[in-house]
């Protein structure tokens, strides 16, 4: 079976003053129609840049990729700029963490909708206006006929994203890539936007690709998630078998270190240290150094994914045997279960 | 009756809105705080959150005296601050800090390390050099860095690490109170639970009180023996923490509660989210009556437009600004809806 979107150990480098920065070193996922991926890390894990080198956005001079980036079986990391131009926005949009960088401050939102629609599609100006009125409807601006002649700057930060989005939508491409898009935003417009994406999903059978810091979101909106850590991805499960038994240390950090609405915890879980330079990442396992569970193999050789023994769709990167890994996770999971309200 | 070190009383802060050049006159004003009460208890923790423009950062400036406040009372151990003169505020100064959201931006970059942390021992002669410079580095320890930091500048630092040297300096002159402005926003996770904790500890270590304030709901029940919803200027909600959490009694608290993603695929998509429409309107010209009402699922007509809710006690150190309270939770939209009798207003 051919998958929507098919990334293979994709490598992005980059040249720098200081050395080279291994930003993505070996990351690998697959998306299906209509299906969302989330993808969590911290920041400087490599998530955003992962997916400007599908989209090919990365600087030429100083970027370098390899492995393979399919779509629907067509290779982007090898296709012509003027193909690449083609697939985005068309077949495959971005939305960003900022909305207020992302439009273009001196023009008519309206405008930057239409332009998106007459580089892609063969109608005239004025179909391309009712279409881009209609997106701005869809995502719910109110008085959309009127608000379509307004400046980004007239608009809160939450209708921003919902323009962004609208843009992004317009010529219903088949994945929408979106960039921490509710992080600038209150938690009730957050919550606004992610209903309206998972909305636009069941209408359009988009696949989503959701980059976010937040578990939460992710628990909220992907079907499947990848954790990445330095560069590289942790641990890769479907949604519901991760928060159940999630098998890499990292994991395990993360959701420990994360204050809970619904439990009274006495102290969180703190994951020691802080992330490793990519200029100059550790020896073996990229965890090893912040893992409380590391031993000799971890300090030598670097974890690859392996599929979990009782869940073939759940791999992970970690030498721990699955005993302590089952044992240390339900513990995790324990924690704050045990004294949920 | 438990050991009050903060009250503050109808405080109020509306910037003016000018308009003209030369003969500038006031044509509207910002209502960023608007008649904001409650008392803070030493050692305690009060955590308030609220959306962006809520007011909660103008209220923490208010209370620090960064900002001068339009009306209102501060009462800080026993005395009024609130018009207090710049020299009478100065030895009030030490006595409370305050962390900083952005740990780029609130530390000096062309000073030291060892400078900034001292800045407040210095300004108040509190030693000879080189005990200032022995507490220095004892404060970097406290707050977990090495002594040895003491000549590094803030750029040598991770963004953790600054909001530790934040903490250090805060601490320096031995503060009764810290309003934490949000500290761990700009932090990631794991990085900001080190923090989280750390704070808690020198709670305990030093006997602080807090003002903590955030817009993550998750962060504040953590650290927070009471929390304070805030909403447009105003208090929508203050109660202890578990009973907020558990038992909000305002709609917006409700609201608030529900749009929090939850880290658990299984929890989260079992709950329907009260999802608000419209954004938080403008503080310049606020509606009438209950601040909340145009977007609230219990807004009653010939009510919540005409008059504005007092806080009333609704439950054991519980307080709601609203004429409908909810009657339990969770609650969907609809049944948010469904309001029964009004509660007479106080």
């Amino acid at each position: 079976m051919t998958h929507l979107l098919e990334v293979e150990d994709l490598k992005t480098y980059f040249k720098t003053d200081d050395g080279i920065v291994k930003a993505v070193d070996g990351v690998s996922f697959t998306l299906d129609e209509g299906k969302t991926l989330g993808i969590v890390g911290e920041s400087g894990s490599g998530k955003s840049v992962t997916c400007l080198t599908i989209m090919g956005l990365n600087p030429k001079r100083s970027a370098t990729s390899e492995g393979r980036a399919l779509y629907r079986g067509e290779d982007l990391l090898h296709a012509s700029p003027s193909r690449l131009r083609e697939i985005r926005g068309n077949d495959i949009a971005m939305i960003f963490q900022d909305p207020m960088t992302s439009l273009n401050p001196v023009h008519k939102i309206g405008a930057q909708i239409v332009e998106g629609i007459l580089l892609h599609k063969d109608v005239s100006r004025k179909e391309a206006k009712s279409r881009a009125l209609e997106a701005l409807k869809e995502v719910g601006i109110p008085r959309a006929e009127r608000r379509i002649d307004d400046y980004p700057h007239q608009f809160s930060g939450g209708m921003r994203q919902r323009v962004m989005i609208a843009m992004a939508l317009v010529n219903e491409p088949s994945i929408l890539i979106a960039d921490e898009p509710t992080t600038a935003l209150d938690v009730t417009t957050q919550a606004q936007i992610l209903d309206l994406m998972h909305k636009l999903q069941r209408d359009y059978g988009t696949a989503i690709v959701m980059i976010t810091h937040d578990l939460g979101v992710v628990a909220e909106i992907a079907d499947e998630v990848v954790v990445m850590y330095a560069a590289r991805v942790a641990e890769k499960a479907p949604v519901n078998e991760l928060f159940e038994h999630p098998l890499h240390p990292y994991t395990w950090g993360l959701l420990g270190s994360l204050p809970r609405l619904e439990s009274d915890i006495d102290r969180l879980v703190q994951i020691p240290g802080t992330p490793p330079s990519l200029l100059s990442p550790p020896r073996g396992c990229r965890f090893n150094p912040r893992c409380p569970y590391v031993f000799d193999r971890c300090k030598k050789e670097l974890p690859e994914l392996v599929a979990s023994p009782a869940f073939p769709e759940h791999l992970q990167a970690c030498y721990l045997d699955d005993a302590t890994k089952q044992r240390e996770a339900d513990r995790t999971l324990a924690a704050f279960a045990g004294e949920a309200t | 009756m438990a050991d009050e070190l903060l009250k503050i009383e109808n405080l109020t802060k509306h910037f003016p809105v000018t308009r003209g050049i030369v003969f500038q006159k006031q044509v509207a004003a910002v209502k960023a705080v608007d008649d904001v009460s409650f008392t803070l208890n030493r050692g305690e923790t009060l955590g308030v959150v609220g959306e962006s423009g809520c007011g909660k950062s103008t209220m923490a400036r208010c209370i620090m005296r960064l900002l001068d406040p339009t009306s209102g009372s501060i009462t800080f151990e026993g005395r009024d601050i609130s018009k207090l003169s710049r020299a009478d505020m100065r030895p009030i100064r030490r006595e409370m800090m305050m962390i900083f959201q952005d740990p780029y931006a609130s530390l000096n970059p062309r000073k030291r390390v060892g400078f900034i942390v001292g800045e407040a021992l210095v300004v108040h002669k509190a030693g000879t050099d080189a005990e200032i410079k022995r507490r220095v580095q004892e404060l970097l320890e406290v707050v977990g860095l090495n002594p040895e930091h003491y000549n590094r500048f803030p750029h040598e630092f991770s963004g953790g690490q600054r909001q530790r040297i934040g903490i250090a300096r805060a601490l320096a002159v031995n503060p009764k109170l810290i309003v934490c402005d949000e500290p761990v926003s700009a932090l990631d996770v794991s990085v900001q639970a080190q923090i989280l904790n750390l704070l808690k500890d020198l709670q305990g270590e030093f006997g602080l009180t807090y003002i903590f304030i955030a817009h993550d709901l998750n962060v504040v029940r953590y650290i927070s023996d009471r929390v304070m919803v805030m909403y447009l200027g105003k208090v929508a909600e203050i109660a202890r923490g578990a009973d907020l959490y558990v038992a909000p009694r305002h709609p917006y608290t409700g609201a608030l509660l529900s749009a929090v993603p939850i880290p658990d695929p299984r929890l989260g998509r079992a709950r329907k989210p009260i999802v608000l429409e419209g954004d938080v309107p403008n503080p310049i010209n606020p509606p009438d009556g209950c601040r909340f009402h145009p977007r609230c699922p219990r807004f009653q007509e010939g009510v919540c437009e005409l008059t504005i809710p007092q806080p009333v006690d609704v439950g054991t150190e519980h307080t709601a600004a609203c004429f409908f309270p909810l009657e339990r939770w969770p609650m969907s939209f609809e049944e948010m809806q469904q309001v029964s009798e009004p509660t007479p207003a106080s």
